[in-house]
């Protein structure tokens, strides 16, 4: 175990600075007998090749390139040390990665049955996505949430919408991951309380809660209360599934909306690890077993559409988890190491122009995430530029992964792409970048004092202006958007939300208020409130008690808004 | 209610009406030169003087802004109407700005209905920009009971507000180490009040201690700066630092000098852009006569002599 | 008087959505082309974005969605604007709106509606030609 943070991200970044430097003399010779000659006769100057996260490549490289350690060292064989050519020694042969189609709109019917056509043509794992009234803690009824209701995903604001969305689906059968992240506790004890009623036994409950708080500050900007707090919320959620739910992996840490929200493949790397880091020294601090808890955490990364450099991304994110779990947090056990994640396709990438476009740019992101040994995907689907996908385009979203599985043969070997000499450099040269990042970080002050200065946020800001001056240059190309633009483009049909659902959520809610138990509701809740109030008390107990009595999702939310305040977040621009 | 017009501007002004206090200020901010900017800032005139103007400034990052949302949420639960202006600069460049202020402050804004403008500071050689002035005094005729007034926390302007607010609080943190040291060279005769902020920190205490140090070597009239600690996530120490704010108040209405004083600056300020005003034409039409000056340059005449030679002439 | 001087804009996400890519990127663009640039952060509501338009005395008023309420939340604005007697103060709007949706923000009196992948300098000459209108209004008052 190390103390000193700062030293050991200097000493390792200094580490990989003299390993990623130096001269490669076949490169030269070649470059002065052939490349400069051609060069100089070329009429053209060549195009500029630098890929998101600033890195500049060469015109080829050779073994020169890589260190002589590459093979034995940096990527090990698969299911061993560090895990750069993937987790499992036989990875998609033994078992495809999860097809997971994130879905959920409108009210928890219209989700039930996506949820339903979806395990009808293939999927085996649900992804729930929730509207965001339900992500910032409001009910349907609040005047905030007006026009709100159903549009980004599904709305929930009480046990009962939960009961409806799980209707007629087996839960002992299926895992179940919730994009959830300040109420993930108390969807969490939702989704307990759903599997009670079914009389499943909580162990036997198996999926995923995304519950990263700290992306959330840093990019997506899903937040109630101040960091601090919700860490303590995570914190209490932790301990409590890690003692009773075997298969609930509780944090997914995310990197995929740091990067939609404008970063670049490195920095995305670099602040999705560094969130991880702390969130293992809170487990630690919980006085956890590092051993019993690491193996639950999973992570998110967005595959966008440079190819190698995401490939090089998620092989880059193994080795460093891998190395610095067991070098500074004291990992023993291999599955302790293992970097699991789940992709998704970059919504970014995707353009309102020339929509079917989507579909090849989905291929290549899905692609990559494949050759980068991904656990599971999602494939965004083509009209998602616009609005929530149509049923349709969903299910060429999954017959492009399905194809991908089935038909290419890409899934027959391991790493296929593993010893390229190209990539390896690429994967060292983007984990150096990160460990450049991880000492920033540390000398801002750790990363949750980095998240409330604002400095990942300007860090962000500030390459996502970057990217979209050169896109206005015509440095950087989106086909359709500046480059190959067609005029008198025909809208395609989408799906629009009806404003029924908003009504329908509105008159269950009123419903279960005037069912419940009123004396029930307020005595959990005050009990919640004292749980809150006491630091070393775990709340998630409460939180599944007040659920079960029907407290709604914002009266829950609001006694931590009375007993924490609201957050209030840094300057950026 | 529709287009207004500068009689309805005033008069609103008086009623202590919003939109017209905003659109006031934009004649003054737009124009500040203007006849009708003038007419403005005449016609309001003797309503001014009432409010209590509380500068506030120091190192960017302190958390000036959430202090300012404190203070204003502060005082208007103890019944004062409150009006902030938040200076920030404009871009050497473009001349654009990002006003992005109001973020830390919004809930007190909303809560107790504080007025709050941003002004960017169009470009005044880095000093207070002479929009600011006429912007306080129309807040101050609206009837504001306290105008906090935010500095960009860097350069000139934050030793200008010396001269347009009656306290001046510097705003310091801990752990600031050497930046506090050459801050202090400059802003530490300006402030009459001294906080400390994010008391939670380490190094908070130290830091009250250097600056205490460091107020009692300086040499100081009868008013001795305090020094407050602060916490602004839990409040703590506000109820002290309003106390002091008040306390400087009342001194310089029982203290007459710094009352001239500010008059003074003032005065002399607008002497000196009336006489810009007057001969700004002259001097650029003399300026742009290529002739002119090439003759100057072959006849070696040095810019003391031709400067006096056209000062008589114009005058 | 109001002709040659900066447009003071005001950007604002007037509902829950925490999508900021867009916005960060448009309130530098804007600060680059030389506007005041007000951003007042997430989540206010629609009667914080009216008073701080009025309190600042914006000329233009630039609301962003990427969460598919824009014909609920932009309306409110507009509905507010209009309740106050507001009418030199230009709103125009942004985000994912569908075609279908542009003719009725307009007749709201929202402009432009952009979408994700519009060239800045598009929207900066929308937004010019809005403030110019604006100015003229308001310099015909005094």
């Amino acid at each position: 175990m190390v103390k000193d943070s700062q030293s050991y991200w200097s000493s390792k970044l200094m580490a990989l600075r003299e390993q990623n430097s130096g001269n490669n003399p076949d490169y030269e010779t070649w470059k002065g007998r052939t490349l400069d000659p051609w060069n100089r006769n070329a009429s053209s100057a060549g195009m500029e090749s630098v890929n998101s996260s600033g890195i500049i490549s060469k015109e080829v490289y050779t073994s020169g390139d890589i260190p002589q350690n590459t093979e034995k060292e940096l990527l090990g064989m698969p299911g061993e040390f560090p895990f750069t050519r993937g987790v499992y020694p036989d990875m998609y042969r033994g078992r495809r990665w999860t097809m997971r189609m994130f879905s959920g709109f409108g009210t928890p019917e219209d989700t039930n049955r996506r949820l339903k056509y979806l395990i009808k043509h293939g999927e085996s794992g649900l992804s729930i996505a929730f509207d965001m009234p339900t992500l910032y803690g409001f009910d349907c009824d609040n005047t905030r949430a007006d026009g709100e209701i159903g549009k980004c995903g599904v709305n929930v604001s009480s046990l009962k919408d939960m009961e409806v969305i799980f209707k007629g689906i087996d839960l002992s059968q299926v895992s179940t991951s919730m994009t959830i992240n300040a109420p993930a506790a108390i969807l969490t004890a939702m989704y307990i309380a759903v599997g009670k009623k079914k009389n499943i036994p909580i162990a036997d409950l198996a999926g995923t809660v995304q519950a990263d708080i700290l992306k959330e500050y840093i990019a997506q900007k899903e937040w109630i209360y101040p960091p601090e707090a919700h860490l303590r919320l995570i914190r209490d959620m932790m301990v409590y599934c890690t003692e009773n739910m075997p298969k609930w992996n509780y944090i997914s840490i995310s990197g995929y909306h740091i990067r939609e929200a404008g970063s670049s493949a490195v920095q995305e790397l670099a602040f999705t690890l560094a969130d991880g880091f702390h969130y293992v020294e809170m487990g630690q601090e919980a006085g956890l077993d590092v051993d019993d808890f690491s193996p639950r955490l999973s992570f998110f990364f967005n595959s966008s559409i440079n190819f190698f450099e995401e490939i090089a991304k998620m092989r880059a994110a193994r080795r460093i988890w891998a190395t610095v779990l067991k070098e500074k947090y004291g990992a023993r056990k291999t599955r302790s190491l293992l970097l699991r994640f789940h992709t998704q396709t970059s919504g970014y990438t995707l353009t309102w122009q020339q929509p079917l476009n989507n579909i090849i740019r989905t291929t290549i992101e899905g692609l990559a995430a494949v050759l980068g040994g991904t656990q599971s995907l999602h494939t965004n689907s083509y009209d998602e530029a616009w609005a929530l996908p149509s049923e349709d385009a969903v299910k060429i979203a999954l017959r492009t992964q399905q194809i991908i599985a089935e038909e290419t043969g890409i899934p027959d070997v391991v790493d296929p792409l593993g010893g390229s000499y190209y990539l390896e450099w690429l994967t060292n040269r983007m984990e150096e970048e990160a460990y450049r990042y991880f000492e920033e970080i540390e000398k801002v002050g750790g990363i949750l004092e980095a998240v409330k200065v604002g400095y990942l946020q300007k860090e962000i800001a500030a390459t996502s202006y970057r990217r979209q001056i050169r896109l206005e240059e015509g440095k950087e190309i989106m086909v359709g958007v500046n480059k190959h633009v067609e005029e008198g483009e025909q809208p395609i049909s989408i799906l629009r939300i009806s404003k029924k659902a908003q009504k329908q959520q509105l008159d269950r809610l009123k419903e279960v208020k005037g069912d419940r138990d009123e004396k029930k509701v307020l005595e959990a809740l005050k009990d919640l409130e004292g749980a809150m109030m006491k630091e070393n008390e775990n709340t998630m107990p409460y939180i599944l008690r007040a659920v079960e009595a029907y407290a709604t999702l914002e009266e829950i939310s609001n006694i931590g808004r009375k007993v924490f305040g609201p957050w209030k977040e840094p300057v950026i621009v | 209610m529709k287009v207004l017009k500068i009689e309805e501007i005033v008069r609103g002004i008086l009623d202590g009406d919003r939109r017209a206090v905003s659109r006031g200020i934009s004649v003054i901010e737009n124009d500040y030169d203007s006849t009708v900017a003038r007419r403005i800032i005449k016609e309001i005139f003797p309503s001014t003087g009432r409010a209590h103007i509380v500068g506030i400034t120091g190192p960017p990052g302190i958390g000036k802004s959430t202090m300012i949302g404190n203070l204003s949420a502060m005082l208007s639960k103890k019944g004062f109407r409150v009006s902030v202006v938040a200076v920030d600069a404009s871009s050497p460049f473009s001349g654009g700005s990002l006003l992005g202020n109001r973020i830390r402050m919004q809930e007190s804004l909303s809560k107790y209905g504080v007025y709050m403008r941003s002004l960017a500071n169009r470009g005044m050689n880095g000093g207070l920009s002479r929009s600011v002035w006429d912007a306080v005094k129309i807040l101050d005729a609206s009837g504001s009971d306290y105008i906090i007034v935010e500095t960009v926390g860097a350069g000139q302007a934050d030793l200008d507000i010396v001269n347009l607010a009656e306290t001046v609080i510097v705003v310091l943190g801990p752990g600031l180490g050497d930046e506090i040291q050459a801050i202090k060279a400059g802003i530490m005769e300006i402030g009459h009040v001294f906080v400390i902020n994010k008391m939670d920190r380490q190094g908070a205490f130290i830091a009250m201690k250097d600056i205490e140090e460091t107020l009692a070597m300086s040499p100081s009239g009868e008013w001795k700066p305090p020094v407050v600690g602060v916490n602004s996530l839990t409040g703590e120490g506000y109820e002290t630092f309003i106390e002091k704010i008040q306390e400087h108040g009342n001194f310089v209405k029982n203290h007459s000098g710094s009352i001239l004083r500010k008059f003074r600056t003032e005065l002399q300020m607008t002497i000196i852009q009336e006489l810009r005003r007057k001969f700004e034409s002259d001097i650029s039409l003399f300026l742009g006569d290529n002739a002119v000056i090439e003759r100057l340059i072959r006849e070696k005449v040095d810019p003391y002599s031709a400067a006096e030679k056209l000062v008589k002439k114009i005058t | 008087m109001f002709k040659d001087k900066p447009i003071k804009i005001l950007l604002a996400k007037p509902g829950i959505d925490g999508h900021d890519r867009g916005i960060l990127v448009l309130a530098k663009a804007f600060r680059d082309a030389g506007m005041e640039v007000i951003y007042v952060g997430l989540l206010p509501t629609p009667e914080e974005v009216v008073d701080t338009a009025i309190n600042e005395d914006v000329d233009v008023v630039a609301l962003s969605l990427l969460n598919g309420a824009h014909m609920t939340v932009f309306k409110k604005v507009a509905d507010l604007m209009k309740e106050k007697g507001v009418k030199d103060i230009a709103v125009v709007g942004g985000g994912t709106i569908p075609d279908a949706d542009k003719p009725k923000l307009e007749k709201l009196g929202i402009s432009g509606n952009y979408g994700p992948g519009t060239p800045i300098a598009e929207i900066i000459k929308h937004i010019t030609e809005r403030a110019a209108e604006i100015r003229k209004l308001k310099a015909t008052g005094e």
